[in-house]
C-alpha cells in the first residue's frame, strides 16, 4: 500500500474513531443542562428558570443523600486503594501472586450487579452466614440490624470495596512492572530497610500517581452506581443517583426540572470528588513529604487475610446462586434447602436464550469496536511513527465517560434520540456501550503500550518496513496477549451495562443485567439467582477464551522472572533476528 | 325435495337470526361495537404485529401467564405479545410524555400498557389515550359491568382502558406461629406493642405501601368522606393528622424501627417466610395459594382482610395514542378479555388473580376465587398527595 493510501486511511479511521468515542458527549452535556435550566419541551415548558433547582434544595433528605453518596464513594475508594496496596505489598514476591493472577480474572469477570446479589444473601440477616450461625448457636435468631440496605450504607460501601480491590490489582499489575521492584527492592534492602519499609516508603508514592486514573474511575463509579444501590443500598433516603433515577421515572413528570437538576449536581459532586482525590494524593505524596524520607517506621500491615476474604467471597456467590436456583423451600434456619426443583430453570430456558443471545451480541459487538478505536487512539497518542493529526487526544477527554455520571450524560443522549424520532434502539445502545466500554479498554491498554520499547519499531522502520507493516508484524504479536485481556474486559464491562441498555433500549431491549435488576426487585430469589448466575458466568467464559489466546499468543507474560524473555534486550535480538529474516524475504 | 331443503334455510335463518337479536340483547352497547367487518380488518391488520406490553416485572407467575399469552396469541392470530418488564409504569409514562413531546405521534414505541389508578389519570391529563375502545371490543360482552369497571379509583375511565383483574387489599399471616393477627389498624398497634418489630410495610411509593396508608387513613380518619374529592379542595392536613399520629407511635416498633421499609410486597413474603416479620400484603387475593405452590410461602400461611374490609379495585390495560402495533394491541386486549385467558389467568396455581367476566364464562380453579368486602378506592389526588407528606415526615 502507498504511504499516502496509508495516510489517508490512518486519518479516516482516527476520525472515525474520534466521532464514535467522544461524539455522543455533546447531545449528552448540552441536553443535561438545558433540561436542568428549565427548558424542557415533555412537559411544556419553554422557559429558562431555575425552578428544577430550587425543587432540588427544598427536597427533605438531600443533605444526607450527599453525605451517604460522598461517605460511599470516598470510603469504598481509599479503603479500596489501601487494601490493594496492601495486598501488593505482601503478595507480590509471594509464590500466592502466581496462583493470584489465575484467580484474578474469573474475580474480575463477576459483574457488579451479581456480585451484589451474592452478596446480599450472604449477609442478610436470613442470609447464608446467619443460618449457619444458626445451626451453630442455639435460639439464633434473624437480627434486628441488617449489612443490607441499612441507614448508613455501610453495606453497599462494603461491597463497593471488595468488588473495586481486584480491579485496581489488575490495573497495578501492568503498572508495577514499570517500576522495576526488584532493583528497588535490593537497593533498599541493601541500605537496611525491611521490605515492607520500602514498599511504603518508595514504591507507595511511585505507585499512588500511576494508578491515579483508575481511582478515579472507581471513586465515580461509586458515587453514580445506580443498579448496585438499588439492591444493597439505603432507601430512606436513597443515594444521590438513586434518587435522580427515582424522579426521572415519576409518574408525577412534573419531577422532571428536579430530576435534570439532580443529574447536574451528580456531576458537579463527581468533579468535587476527583479533586478532592487529588488533593489528597498531592498532600500526601508531594507537599506532606517527609514521611517519606524521615525514619525506619512502617506500618505492620498483612494483605494476606483482605486477600483471603475477598476471594473467599468471590467463589462463594456463584455456589450459593446454583443453590437458590433449584430451591424449591428454603427458609431460615434451614442452611440447605429443604426441597428441591428443576421447575425453575425449565419455566425460564426458553426465554432465557433469547436474552444471552442479545446479551452477547451487543457485547460482542461493542468490545470489539471500542478495542478497534482504542488501539487507533494509543497509536496515535503514543504511536512510533508521525501521528496524523499533530494533536495529543487528552487522557481525561479519554476517560470522561468512565468518570462522569453516566446517568447525566445518558439523561441528554436520551432527549437528543427522541428528537430524532427513529427507532434504531439497537444502534442507539450499541453506540452507547462503545461509549462507555471505550475508556476501561483504553485504560486496560494503556501499561502495555507505555512499556512496549519503542526502540523495536524504529528498527523495523529504519530496515525498510512500512509503518503499518512493522505494527502488525512487529508490535501486534507482542501485545497481543493485552490485547486479549482488554477485549475480554470490554465485553464485560458491556454485559453488565444497566442504565444504556434500559434508557435507550426504550425497555425493549433486554440484556441479563436489565433482567437481573429487574428480577432482584421482584424478590423471588430463586429466579434472580438464575440471572444473576447467567450474568456471571457469561463474562467469566470470555476471559477463560482470552486467557487461553492469550497464553498461546506472544511472549509468556510472567511477572516475577527477572531474567525472562520479556527483558527488552532478549526482544530486541528475538525481533531484530525476524525483522531481518522479514525484510530478507520481501527483498526477494 | 326442495320444500324441505327450503325449510331447512328459513329455520336456519331463522335462528340466526334469533342468535343475531340474543347477542345484541346481551351487549349494552351494540351500535358502538366493531362490527363484524370491522373486526375481521382488524384481526387480519394485527396478523404479524409486535405488540410490546409495558407491564410491571416483578412477579415471575405474571410473566410466565404473559409468556403463555404470547404464545396462544400467536397461534391464533398470528401476534406477538413482548412484555416489557418495567419496576414501575411511570417509566413508560415519561417515555410517552417525552414522545409527545417530540411530536411523535406514530411508531411509537410503546404499544400496551398496564395502568390504574393515578397512573392513568397522569395518562388521561396529558393525553397520552385517546382511543375509547374498551367497550367496541367483541370480548366486552363477557364482562361483568357489576363490578366498578367504568371507574379508575373514582376517575371515569371514558372506555379509554379495559379491565383485566380485580385487586384486594389482603394480609396474609402464618397460623405457625400461634398468634392471632390483627383485624384492623387499631389493632395492628396494639399487635405491634405486644410483639415489636415484626409488623411492616412496603416503603412508599411503592404502590402496596401507598395502598397501606390509604386503608389506614379510610380507617382513621374522622371525614371519610373528604377522601372521595380531590385532594386540593380539602383540608389535607386535618383529614389526615389521625394517620400522622398512628405512624408515629406504630414506627418505633416496626421492623428495623421505621429506619427501612421492605422494598416491595413480594420481599414481605419472604420476610414472613423467614420468620422475620408476622405479616405480609399483596394485591392479590389467591396470592397465598400461588406462593405456596411455587415454595415462597409454608403451607400453614393464610390471607385475610381487615373487617372493615379491603382496599379494592381494578387494573386496566390501555393503548397510546401513538402505539405503532395498535391492532395488535386490540386484538391482544381482547384474547386477554376472553374467558379462556380470563380462567386461565384465574387459576389459582399459577397466577390466581380475579377475573372481570361474568361467572358463567369462567372454567377451572379461577371459579373458586372468593373476593372479599371491598371498600373502595380514595380519590386518585390522594395518592402523590399521601406519598409526598409521607416522604417529608419519614423519607430520611
Amino acid at each position: 500500500m502507498s504511504t499516502i493510501a496509508q495516510r489517508i486511511g490512518k486519518i479516516t479511521l482516527l476520525i472515525i474513531s474520534l466521532c464514535i468515542c467522544f461524539l455522543p458527549l455533546l447531545p449528552g452535556l448540552i441536553g443535561l443542562f438545558v433540561s436542568a435550566l428549565g427548558y424542557i419541551p415533555a412537559i411544556n415548558q419553554y422557559q429558562f428558570s431555575l425552578t428544577g433547582f430550587n425543587q432540588l434544595f427544598d427536597w427533605p433528605g438531600l443533605s444526607q443523600s450527599i453525605t451517604l453518596s460522598l461517605f460511599v464513594s470516598i470510603g469504598s475508594t481509599l479503603m479500596a486503594a489501601l487494601g490493594c496496596f496492601v495486598i501488593l505489598q505482601s503478595c507480590w514476591q509471594h509464590p500466592i501472586w502466581r496462583k493470584l493472577e489465575l484467580f484474578l480474572s474469573p474475580i474480575l469477570a463477576l459483574p457488579h450487579v451479581a456480585f451484589a446479589i451474592g452478596f446480599a444473601f450472604l449477609f442478610s440477616p436470613s442470609g447464608f452466614i446467619s443460618r449457619l450461625c444458626a445451626q451453630f448457636i442455639d435460639g439464633f435468631t434473624a437480627s434486628n440490624w441488617s449489612l443490607i440496605n441499612d441507614p448508613y450504607a455501610l453495606g453497599l460501601l462494603l461491597a463497593l470495596m471488595l468488588k473495586e480491590i481486584p480491579f485496581l490489582l489488575f490495573m497495578s499489575i501492568a503498572l508495577l512492572k514499570q517500576l522495576n521492584i526488584e532493583q528497588t527492592m535490593i537497593t533498599g534492602r541493601s541500605l537496611g530497610y525491611s521490605s515492607a519499609q520500602v514498599w511504603q516508603k518508595i514504591i507507595f508514592p511511585q505507585w499512588l500517581p500511576k494508578i491515579r486514573f483508575s481511582l478515579f474511575a472507581v471513586a465515580a463509579y461509586s458515587l453514580s452506581v445506580v443498579d448496585v444501590a438499588l439492591v444493597l443500598g439505603p432507601t430512606q433516603p436513597p443515594t444521590v443517583p438513586v434518587l435522580v433515577w427515582q424522579w426521572l421515572n415519576d409518574a408525577d413528570l412534573a419531577t422532571l426540572p428536579k430530576a435534570s437538576a439532580g443529574a447536574v449536581l451528580l456531576l458537579v459532586l463527581c468533579v468535587f470528588l476527583l479533586a478532592l482525590l487529588r488533593a489528597i494524593e498531592w498532600l500526601f505524596i508531594s507537599y506532606h513529604r517527609h514521611w517519606q524520607t524521615r525514619g525506619r517506621f512502617a506500618l505492620p500491615v498483612t494483605g494476606k487475610p483482605l486477600l483471603g476474604l475477598i476471594c473467599s467471597i468471590s467463589f462463594v456467590v456463584i455456589p450459593l446462586l446454583l443453590l437458590w436456583s433449584f430451591a424449591q423451600r428454603w427458609r431460615f434456619p434451614d442452611w440447605l434447602p429443604s426441597r428441591f426443583s428443576l421447575r425453575f430453570w425449565q419455566q425460564e430456558w426458553d426465554y432465557l436464550y433469547d436474552v444471552i443471545c442479545s446479551s452477547t451480541v451487543i457485547a460482542l459487538i461493542s468490545a470489539s469496536l471500542a478495542l478497534l478505536f482504542a488501539i487507533v487512539i494509543h497509536e496515535h497518542n503514543n504511536g512510533s511513527s508521525k501521528p496524523a493529526i499533530p494533536l495529543k487526544i487528552p487522557k481525561l477527554l479519554i476517560l470522561i465517560p468512565m468518570l462522569a455520571p453516566q446517568l447525566s450524560i445518558l439523561f441528554g443522549i436520551q432527549v437528543a434520540t427522541l428528537l430524532t424520532n427513529s427507532s434504531a434502539h439497537m444502534l442507539w445502545v450499541m453506540w452507547a456501550h462503545v461509549f462507555f466500554v471505550f475508556p476501561y479498554i483504553y485504560l486496560a491498554l494503556d501499561g502495555p503500550w507505555r512499556s512496549y520499547d519503542k526502540r523495536l519499531d524504529k528498527v523495523a522502520l529504519s530496515l525498510g518496513m512500512s509503518p503499518l507493516r512493522a505494527w502488525w508484524r512487529i508490535k501486534r504479536p507482542i501485545l497481543l496477549p493485552a490485547i486479549w485481556i482488554a477485549w475480554a474486559l470490554g465485553i464485560s464491562v458491556s454485559l453488565t451495562q444497566y442504565l444504556p441498555t434500559l434508557m435507550l433500549g426504550a425497555g425493549r431491549i433486554a440484556t441479563l443485567t436489565t433482567e437481573a435488576v429487574a428480577l432482584a426487585s421482584g424478590q423471588d430469589r430463586r429466579i434472580g439467582a438464575i440471572y444473576a448466575l447467567l450474568q456471571s458466568l457469561l463474562p467469566v467464559f470470555f476471559y477463560l477464551i482470552a486467557i487461553i489466546a492469550s497464553r498461546k499468543s506472544g511472549h509468556k507474560l510472567s511477572l516475577n522472572r527477572t531474567n525472562s524473555i520479556l527483558s527488552p534486550r532478549a526482544i530486541m535480538k528475538k525481533t531484530s533476528l525476524r525483522i531481518k529474516k522479514l525484510s530478507i524475504n520481501d527483498n526477494e | 325435495m326442495l320444500k324441505h331443503i327450503g325449510f331447512l334455510v328459513l329455520l336456519l335463518v331463522s335462528t340466526l337470526a334469533q342468535a343475531a337479536s340474543n347477542d345484541s340483547d346481551k351487549q349494552s352497547n351494540s351500535p358502538l361495537q366493531y362490527s363484524e367487518k370491522q373486526w375481521q380488518k382488524i384481526t387480519n391488520k394485527a396478523k404479524g404485529q409486535t405488540v410490546y406490553f409495558y407491564a410491571w416485572g416483578g412477579s415471575q407467575q405474571i410473566n410466565n401467564y404473559l409468556r403463555w399469552a404470547d404464545k396462544r396469541l400467536n397461534e391464533a392470530y398470528g401476534v406477538r405479545l413482548k412484555h416489557v418488564k418495567v419496576t414501575d409504569i411511570s417509566e413508560a409514562i415519561s417515555r410517552l410524555v417525552a414522545e409527545k413531546t417530540a411530536k411523535k405521534d406514530n411508531n411509537g414505541s410503546v404499544d400496551m400498557v398496564w395502568v390504574n389508578g393515578e397512573n392513568f389519570k397522569s395518562m388521561k391529563k396529558y393525553d397520552l389515550i385517546t382511543d375509547s375502545f374498551a367497550k367496541k371490543l367483541p370480548s366486552w360482552r363477557y364482562v361483568d359491568t357489576s363490578l366498578p369497571v367504568e371507574n379508575d379509583f373514582s376517575e371515569p375511565t371514558l372506555g379509554l382502558e379495559a379491565p383485566w383483574g380485580v385487586g384486594q387489599l389482603i394480609f396474609i399471616y402464618d397460623k405457625a406461629n400461634g398468634r392471632t393477627p390483627p383485624r384492623s389498624f387499631t389493632e395492628m398497634l396494639s399487635y405491634a406493642q405486644a410483639n415489636p418489630y415484626k409488623i411492616t410495610y412496603p416503603q412508599p411509593p411503592a404502590f402496596h405501601g401507598t395502598s397501606f396508608l390509604k386503608s389506614a387513613l379510610l380507617e382513621l380518619t374522622t371525614d371519610k368522606n373528604a377522601l372521595y374529592q380531590a385532594v386540593d379542595k380539602t383540608d389535607f392536613q386535618a383529614v389526615t393528622a389521625p394517620l400522622w399520629q398512628y405512624l408515629d407511635q406504630l414506627h418505633p416498633l416496626t421492623w428495623r424501627q421505621g429506619k427501612q421499609f421492605p422494598k416491595s410486597s413480594a420481599e414481605t413474603n419472604q420476610l414472613l417466610d423467614d420468620g422475620e416479620i408476622d405479616l405480609a400484603i399483596s394485591f392479590n387475593p389467591n396470592e397465598v395459594i400461588r406462593a405456596q405452590n411455587s415454595g415462597e410461602l409454608a403451607a400453614t400461611t393464610e390471607a385475610y382482610a381487615l373487617d372493615a374490609g379491603a382496599l379494592s379495585n381494578i387494573h386496566f390495560l390501555s393503548i397510546p395514542w401513538n402505539a405503532s402495533a395498535k391492532e395488535g394491541a386490540l386484538v391482544a386486549i381482547d384474547f386477554l378479555l376472553s374467558p379462556e385467558a380470563q380462567s386461565r389467568k384465574g387459576d389459582l396455581k399459577t397466577w390466581g388473580d380475579p377475573t372481570v367476566l361474568q361467572s358463567e364464562f369462567i372454567s377451572g380453579s379461577a371459579k373458586q376465587t372468593k373476593l372479599f368486602k371491598s371498600v373502595s378506592e380514595p380519590h386518585p389526588s390522594w395518592q402523590s398527595a399521601l406519598e409526598a407528606e409521607w416522604q417529608k415526615r419519614y423519607g430520611h
